[in-house]
């Protein structure tokens, strides 16, 4: 999932002791940060019994009230056509629907792929390139009409208009290909897609016709852009202000970046949702509170607050001291998770070309330090590889064997330096400038320094960070960045940050790491149709990059964050890395 | 007084144009690659492309600006959003709405909270600064320099936290801040602006507490209030109708500007306590890297306090007679 850019920045807070609970990949691997201990959860594909509605109920849970929503920023996208940022995701929840989706447990934690609007997670045939879908009974607009399969293929449709260009891309490209605006230009001239693209043979299904095999397909039919829009009422860009609920809930008002209300759908079938319920009468969210007022009203839960929680927003760090100097408390409304972004510093490889170099880099970081200074424990474990521990097939593994001496080795460092004959080697240390960043970086400055490299520190607008580390010549070694699967798997992951091929002004692979070897293994593993047996493979692959020190891994964030004492029923979704509210009840 | 505001008028009109052009270019010659930014995640080239397109990026910067210019006098469509009418201050991209559209949903906001703190700040200030003049010396007096001087030297992004943490979190003698329109619910506009008036307003009375103070002591040591007090008037009408008559001159200069300020976007106190106004927009812009909501904001403000500054300057000349204009 996508954190907003801007965020990423002031954000990436989080804290450890995690309980993500195993599924389908049937092992528990256990990680340590900072002696907590946590389970991972490798997410697997639910049973068509598991994608069967209504939701199962929770326990304690009653219905009536008004919950509410705290959020630091507006919600810029609803139109589903245009959400990829997991706050928005989290959000859509409420009054969207996709083919397949992600049902977590609220008692449990326990998260797995289902159908959605879907009977199943899909059917896949003609190796891997065609998958079916049928429709589940009961699926109705927010005005009483039925949903038909020709309204799920009218919202991937969409997606090839211009203005659609925010939402994931992954649908579309595997359909038609990366130029695939210029295949088809979308519905609004009269044309659609073709039967060969996409086919609805009847109301209830709908057949997908990639040009490759996609073994992943399940999962990105949960992306929020494979859903169903009602012709009759996509006014275009407009459509962004008041979609049409297809869930539990619709939007009774919004006021951009100010507030969001929203009230029963009375047109939403219990039975069709396996996972989401109704049980508040409305929501009501307020936008653009400041962070540290947001986790003070949440602590104090006063009047409305109590009922009150945030979705993406972790606690300021002098909030978690509070929590966490008076636990007791507060660990009845605490959510404590890992999420799927892993904090990384990039080495430029088209600059510093020597992979000894770059592993001395590696050696000599300060990582446990960076790590303390950013929060601790409480702002993510420290890393050893690049993948997060929410995605299927993660090791504990530890290429670079950074995990012995987590705040550097700067001996080791100086040996390799030594012998790649790049002693005091010159390094450009680009970071946001802000008061998170800036000690951060006078402490890798110190250690780098002591190991041999001469840094250079290079201050930049924290505003347009991403835009000026994007640039391919961008004149920096060293910067960090951070990425987030899409879903859980390191398909979602490696591809787009470590395949030489896609290095471009923009691209996520802001290390412009290009190994032959590396792109031709991409290939390879994306044609294999067992995604478990994928999993695997791509760990090692991940590893195997690794191996050339492309990026120094930091930390595998988490999200800290108390809620109301008064709400009951609140999860936290990790496949998105937002508070789950497909099942919040008003004690 | 007709040909001064006309004159007036036009200059103003001369500097925001002025402005836009300096802005523009200055925000043209920046670093930065705002298409890139606005890219989702895993940007391709060809999302790079229509995203560019979309934002009217990939058109020169002389086109850029000749639009925007062109949208203040006759106006300007952006695809299903319609047309906006002249002087249109152009499109937000990160709000998905013509700019003048965001800033009048958000200035109802600023205006409240300026008007509220500006009474606020007014009242408290002058009522302090007058009997800290007549009782000049006292404990009273010196207690209320005191407080002037903490006043002064304090910030609201300081005192804002504290005054949360005191009165809504640990106290609950306050609601939650924020802003309601008076239309929708009256109690609440009000008691949600309470705290955000008052920690506004801390940082103004103070000046206006000191200058009352010193230009009260002035005036009553001026020749006319000695000989009214002569002529055997009583102390309490040499005060009211001269001595605060005369010192009220340059108060109402400062109290105009202030005004002028706080109505173009109390930046740090709207977002100390989320209040959605004009300041909150301007820093949304800013983070948000929306050059035209910026542009749009920077010149709603820059009228704001021209405006203002026009009304003192009449007023001015209305007050004190000595001051002629035309």
């Amino acid at each position: 999932m996508r954190l907003r850019k801007a965020a990423y920045v002031p954000a990436m807070l989080a804290i450890s002791a995690l309980s993500l609970t195993a599924c389908s990949s049937g092992h528990n691997n256990k990680v340590s940060g900072d002696g907590a201990k946590s389970e991972v959860q490798n997410f697997g594909l639910g049973t068509a019994a598991d994608s069967t509605g209504p939701a199962k109920d929770v326990a304690g849970a009653k219905p009536g009230g008004t919950a509410h929503g705290i959020e630091s920023a507006g919600f810029d996208y609803l139109d589903p056509g245009q959400i990829y940022v997991n706050e928005y995701q989290a959000v859509s929840q409420l009054y969207s629907r996709t083919l397949t989706n992600y049902k977590v447990d609220p008692a449990t934690g326990k998260t797995i792929l289902v159908g959605d609007m879907a009977t199943d997670t899909g059917k896949e045939s003609d190796e891997g390139k065609t998958w079916t879908y049928t429709l589940k009974d009961g699926l109705k607009f927010e005005d009483g009409s039925p949903i038909t399969s020709k309204d799920i293929k009218y919202s991937v449709e969409r997606l090839y208009a211009d203005y659609q260009d925010q939402g994931p891309t992954y649908v579309q490209t595997w359909l038609s290909g990366a130029d695939y605006r210029k295949v088809y230009a979308g519905p609004y001239d009269g044309k659609d897609l073709g039967d060969d693209v996409i086919g609805t043979p009847d109301d209830k299904t709908i057949v997908f016709h990639f040009k490759e095999a996609h073994a992943d397909a399940p999962y990105a039919m949960a992306m929020p852009n494979i859903t169903a829009i009602q012709k009759s009422k996509d006014d275009k860009e407009k459509y962004n202000d008041h979609p049409v609920s297809i869930g539990p809930y619709k939007i009774a008002s919004y006021e951009k970046d100010k507030s969001l209300k929203l009230v029963k759908n009375p047109n939403w079938d219990p039975k069709s949702d396996p996972i989401r319920h109704q049980y508040v009468d409305s929501w009501e969210f307020e936008l653009g509170i400041t962070n540290p007022l947001l986790t003070q009203r949440l602590i104090a839960g006063n009047g409305d607050d109590k009922n009150a929680l945030t979705l993406v927003q972790n606690a300021d760090n002098p909030s978690i001291a509070k929590i966490q100097g008076d636990l007791a408390s507060y660990k009845d409304r605490l959510i404590n998770k890992f999420q799927p972004f892993v904090d990384t510093f990039d080495i430029n490889n088209t600059r510093v070309k020597d992979p000894k170099v770059r592993k001395a880099l590696a050696l000599a970081f300060p990582r446990a330090q960076v790590q303390k200074l950013l929060g601790g424990s409480a702002t993510g474990d420290v890393a050893n590889n690049l993948v997060s521990p929410t995605v299927a097939g993660w090791k504990d593994s530890d290429p670079l064997g950074l995990k012995a001496k987590p705040e550097g080795d700067p001996d080791a460092a100086k040996a390799l330096l030594k012998e790649a004959g790049a002693e005091n080697y010159p390094i450009v240390l680009a970071y946001a400038n802000t008061p998170r960043w800036q000690p951060v970086a006078a402490a890798i400055q110190e250690a780098l320094n002591n190991s041999g490299f001469k840094v250079e520190r290079k201050e930049l607008d924290p505003t347009s960070y991403y835009s000026t580390i994007g640039k391919k010549d961008n004149g920096f070694d060293l910067y960090r960045t951070g990425w987030g699967a899409d879903w859980p798997q390191i398909s979602t992951v490696v591809p787009p940050t470590l395949d030489g091929r896609t290095i471009a002004d923009g691209s996520p692979n802001y290390t412009h790491y290009n190994s032959d070897a590396v792109n031709a293994e991409i290939d390879r593993i994306n044609k294999i149709p067992d995604v478990k047996q994928a999993a695997d493979e791509w760990m090692k692959l991940a590893d195997k990059a690794l191996l050339d020190t492309p990026k120094i891994p930091l930390t595998y964030d988490k999200f800290y964050q108390v809620y109301g004492a008064g709400l009951g029923g609140v999860a936290y979704n990790e496949v998105i890395g937002a508070t789950d509210i497909s099942s919040i009840f008003v004690k | 007084m007709l040909r001064f505001l006309t004159r007036r008028a036009l200059g103003a009109i001369v500097i925001l144009f002025l402005l836009v052009l300096l802005t523009y270019l200055a925000v043209m010659s920046l670093p930065v690659d705002q298409a890139m930014l606005n890219c989702p995640k895993g940007c391709s080239p060809q999302q790079l492309a229509i995203v560019r397109h979309n934002m009217g990026l990939d058109k020169s910067n002389f086109e850029q600006v000749l639009d925007y210019v062109k949208g203040l006098f006759v106006g300007a469509s952006h695809g299903a959003d319609g047309f906006c009418n002249a002087p249109c201050l152009g499109y937000s991209q990160s709000r998905h709405q013509f700019v003048i559209d965001v800033i009048m949903d958000n200035y109802p906001a600023t205006i409240m909270l300026a008007l509220g703190g500006s009474v606020c700040f007014l009242v408290i200030g002058v009522t302090l600064g007058m009997v800290s003049a007549w009782k000049q010396g006292s404990l009273f007096d010196t207690i209320a320099s005191s407080f002037s001087q903490l006043g002064q030297s304090t910030q609201i992004f300081f005192v804002a936290p504290l005054a949360m943490a005191l009165f809504v979190t640990n106290l609950h003698w306050l609601d939650k801040p924020g802003y309601t329109p008076f239309t929708e619910d009256p109690i609440s506009s009000i008691t949600g602006m309470i705290l955000p008036w008052l920690v506004l307003s801390i940082i103004f009375w103070s000046n206006y507490t000191r200058q009352v103070r010193s230009l009260m002591i002035e005036q009553l040591s001026e020749d006319h209030i000695r000989a009214a007090r002569a002529k055997g008037m009583s102390n309490r009408y040499v005060w009211w109708r001269y001595a605060l008559r005369g010192a009220m001159a340059p108060i109402v200069t400062i109290f105009g500007l202030d005004l002028g300020v706080v109505l173009s976007g109390a930046v740090i106190t709207e977002v100390s306590f989320g209040i959605h106004g004009l300041g909150m927009l301007a820093v949304k812009s800013v983070t948000a890297q929306d050059t035209q909501l910026e542009l749009g904001v920077l010149l709603f403000s820059a009228a704001a306090i021209l405006v203002f500054n026009i009304v003192v300057d009449a007023a001015y000349g209305l007050l004190d007679p000595r001051v002629r204009i035309g």
